[in-house]
């Protein structure tokens, strides 16, 4: 079976570990300086008072004038998800994560070894831990599996049995799919609430009405394709931390630095001399919140000066003064060096320079995203057939 | 976290299947005299240069059969669109 754990509003959560006292009054999310004002995830104290997540801020600070806002933590949301996978993958779980608070996973693998589906899951809930209020849901199908684990109660297992998926869906609402709000209002406006009165009609009607988007909304109220989990490859760690002893804002110190947790994390053993292809820089802010920039190099490095070129002006971005800054290792590329010829053959220069384009593309973007056009019936009459795209990881 | 080339835990919206080039995306159109498109996606139609069918795949459970309208557009666009009868919608193709 796929297995979907959710654990709703999980950056608030993450936000609120270093200030506890603030889960049990009304606060919320604060929106993104740089995206439009609207609240992210809220509190249950916020909730019983009529704030939403999703609301404007001025409509919330109406509603509830003493709601507080929490700042985004972006460093903590990523450490604590980081471990929340960990913990699944020391359990023998292959997990595929969507977002943060959203992973998935086949059971298949575990079943034997736990005595069962339902007690796989339940020590999947137990690696997670009951703090985060996680809930899982477990069908033959991906969608099905997300949808039963966003109606569970906090610590819920729902099973989905393959003959019951459909019936399981129907009465749901649709904005478990997902569409643009328009989509959804206009999805109101013909008179459809739930999922089945979507997967009710006809798809091509679907296509014509609400183009690509809707049509993929209505396969997945119709239960989604079947296919398979792929869970990530278990990740290692590799990353170098410098504490200041009391706040530091100026820029020299910054790249000080910086220059000095790089050649903490070149001399780490582990780097096996392989070049980096993809560093993130992160830092605990003084006001208690944090930071995060990653950056994709263009040709992976090793050379100090090339690097601190890369990551130095990102420093500039700092919010506030730091008490901690953090250098991750987030990718390493394959090769330790090139080999040099004394007379190149003609173009080879050039591919090289394409190869290694392409690499920086995927490390930044992520696999499947470069592509491959292969021809595969080029004399056929109908246009879509002639010819797939497909993931070209190398 | 760090991960070998062709591998990163930040692959989190990856596309792993081979997909179609060139689908068929569904439009909005009107027809005039003899089922021939009027207006395309909310622009009129200003000439109709060619029209042909494709019948396919008749044999198998998924027939094909289109009728193509290649079009141009009071913009000056050129655009193809063909009625697929057996859904009863229109697409638009580059065919």
């Amino acid at each position: 079976m796929i297995a979907c754990l959710l654990i709703p509003g999980f950056e608030l959560r993450a936000a609120l570990r270093s200030r506890p006292r603030l889960a049990l009054v009304p606060a919320a999310l604060a929106p993104d300086p740089s995206e439009e004002p609207l609240l992210g995830p809220v509190t249950a104290a916020a909730s019983t008072v009529g704030v939403k997540p999703g609301m404007r801020l001025g409509e919330a600070l109406a509603t509830c004038p003493t709601l507080a806002l929490v700042d985004r933590d972006p460093a903590a949301v990523e450490q604590e998800w980081e471990e929340v996978l960990r913990r699944l993958e020391d359990t023998g779980f292959a997990v595929d994560p969507v977002e943060h608070g959203v992973v998935v996973f086949e059971t298949r693998g575990v079943e034997r070894l736990y005595g069962g589906v339902q007690q796989a899951l339940e020590r999947a809930l137990e690696a997670v831990g009951s703090g985060w209020d996680p809930r899982i849901g477990a069908a033959t199908r991906r969608f099905t599996a997300l949808a039963a684990a966003s109606v569970a109660r906090p610590g819920q297992i729902l099973l989905v049995a393959e003959k019951e998926e459909e019936s399981f869906l129907d009465p749901l609402p649709l904005s478990l799919l997902p569409l643009t709000r328009e989509r959804y209002a206009e999805l109101e406006g013909l008179g459809l609430r739930k999922i089945g009165e979507l997967a009710d009609l006809p798809g091509g009607a679907v296509a014509e009405r609400l183009g690509t988007d809707g049509h993929k909304a209505w396969g997945l109220a119709r239960g989604g394709r079947k296919a398979k989990v792929r869970g990530r490859k278990a990740a290692a760690e590799l990353a170098e931390v410098l504490v200041f002893p009391e706040a530091v804002g100026n820029e020299l110190t910054l790249r000080r630095a910086l220059g000095s947790l790089l050649e903490r994390l070149l001399a780490r053993p582990e780097r096996a001399g392989r070049p980096f292809r993809k560093l993130a820089m992160s830092a605990r802010l003084v006001d208690g919140g944090s930071w995060r920039r990653a950056v994709t190099l263009r040709d992976a490095t090793a050379e100090v000066a090339r690097l601190r070129t890369a990551l130095g002006p990102k420093l500039q971005e700092l919010p506030a003064p730091l008490l901690e800054l953090r250098l991750e290792a987030v990718e390493l590329a394959e090769h330790t060096g090139q080999q040099l010829a004394l007379v190149e053959p003609g173009g080879e220069e050039t591919a090289g320079r394409l190869r290694e384009g392409l690499r920086q593309v995927r490390a930044s973007t992520g696999s499947g995203s470069v592509c491959a056009v292969v021809e595969v019936a080029p004399w056929s009459r109908i246009p879509e057939t002639r010819a797939l795209v497909v993931p070209r990881d190398e | 976290m760090v991960a070998d080339s062709g591998d990163a835990s930040t692959r989190r919206t990856a596309r792993r299947v081979a997909g179609r080039l060139n689908a068929p995306l569904p439009a909005l159109v009107e027809t005039g005299f003899g089922g021939a498109p009027r207006v395309v996606n909310r622009q009129l139609v200003a000439l109709v240069r060619e029209e042909w069918r494709v019948v396919d795949r008749w044999w198998t459970e998924q027939p094909v059969d289109r009728r193509y309208f290649e079009v141009v557009l009071e913009s000056g666009q050129n655009v193809c669109v063909y009625r697929d009868r057996e859904e009863g919608c229109w697409f638009t193709q580059n065919a």
